[in-house]
């Protein structure tokens, strides 16, 4: 993978933020971090069985998850620079602690800037206030499309 | 930091009940819900979203259920176009563990009895 310096840093700056979300764990008071970590259960009537659920499986999910980030870091931090390129190789295994950690990250940023499906990043003036995110989210997007399409193959 | 609002501890504790002393009296058949409830199938839903891309939704599908492509792009499409789709069937356990999977990759997943 080859990325300009900016890119890298973006990349750099996902374990950070994305960190202390996920280490709080679900709050259905906060839109983000209810999209992170969603009910299995919606008939309230199964509320019991939805808690245990939650006990059970949030604390595999969120060190799984945390996982991902350290890996992403790891992956980064031994990158190169060569011609003012950042060169990064990573092999098939670190592709998918990639793409949960991008897509996490995606999840985290679509949520708060309540992204549609039928997005498109050109009718957003320049001027907006949320244009530089939408730019990030819409790169993001990006790399983890390609992502996937070297997966699969 | 948010602080944590997770549901009060004390209610996880199993709960002690009296024993019944007067025996119930029964009305006439136990209903028909009660014979069948515990072994109702559970249907896994994964509800469509504006995030998670759709070549990622089929590269989940294939991986944790080992659904061909073609299976998967379907199910993907199902998603897409009606807004959810029924992608795994099973036990409570085995549902419980596959939304569970499906969360872990990000996706939007639910359990429910078929309707």
């Amino acid at each position: 993978m080859s990325l300009t310096e900016p890119e890298a840093e973006l990349l750099r700056n996902i374990p950070e933020e994305l960190r202390p979300v996920l280490e709080a764990g679900r709050d259905p008071d906060d839109p983000v971090r209810e999209r992170l970590f969603p009910r299995a259960y919606l008939d309230p009537t199964e509320d019991l069985a939805e808690q245990e659920w939650q006990e059970l499986v949030h604390p595999e999910l969120i060190r799984e998850r945390l996982k991902a980030l350290e890996r992403l870091a790891e992956t980064l931090s031994r990158a190169t620079t060569r011609k003012g390129r950042v060169e990064i190789e990573i092999d098939a295994d670190e592709a998918q602690a990639w793409l949960g950690a991008l897509n996490d990250a995606r999840l985290a940023l679509g949520t708060r800037l309540g992204v549609t499906e039928d997005l498109d990043q050109a009718e957003l003036p320049s001027d907006h206030p949320d244009a530089a995110a939408y730019a990030v989210y819409g790169w993001l997007t990006w790399v983890q499309g390609d992502l996937v399409e070297t997966l699969l193959g | 930091m948010s602080p944590r609002r997770g549901p009060a501890r004390a209610s996880t504790a199993p709960v002690e009940v009296e024993p019944e002393v007067e025996p119930l009296e029964t009305v006439g058949e136990p209903e028909e819900e009660e014979v069948v409830g515990t072994d109702r199938p559970w249907l896994v839903i994964v509800w469509n979203d504006p995030v998670n891309l759709m070549s990622y939704v089929v590269f989940v599908f294939q991986k944790l259920f080992g659904y061909s492509r073609k299976k998967a792009t379907r199910l993907m499409m199902q998603v897409h176009q009606e807004g959810k789709a029924a992608v795994s069937d099973g036990t409570r356990e085995k549902a419980e563990a596959d939304v569970a999977r499906l969360h872990a990759h990000g996706l939007w997943a639910t359990m429910e009895h078929p309707s």
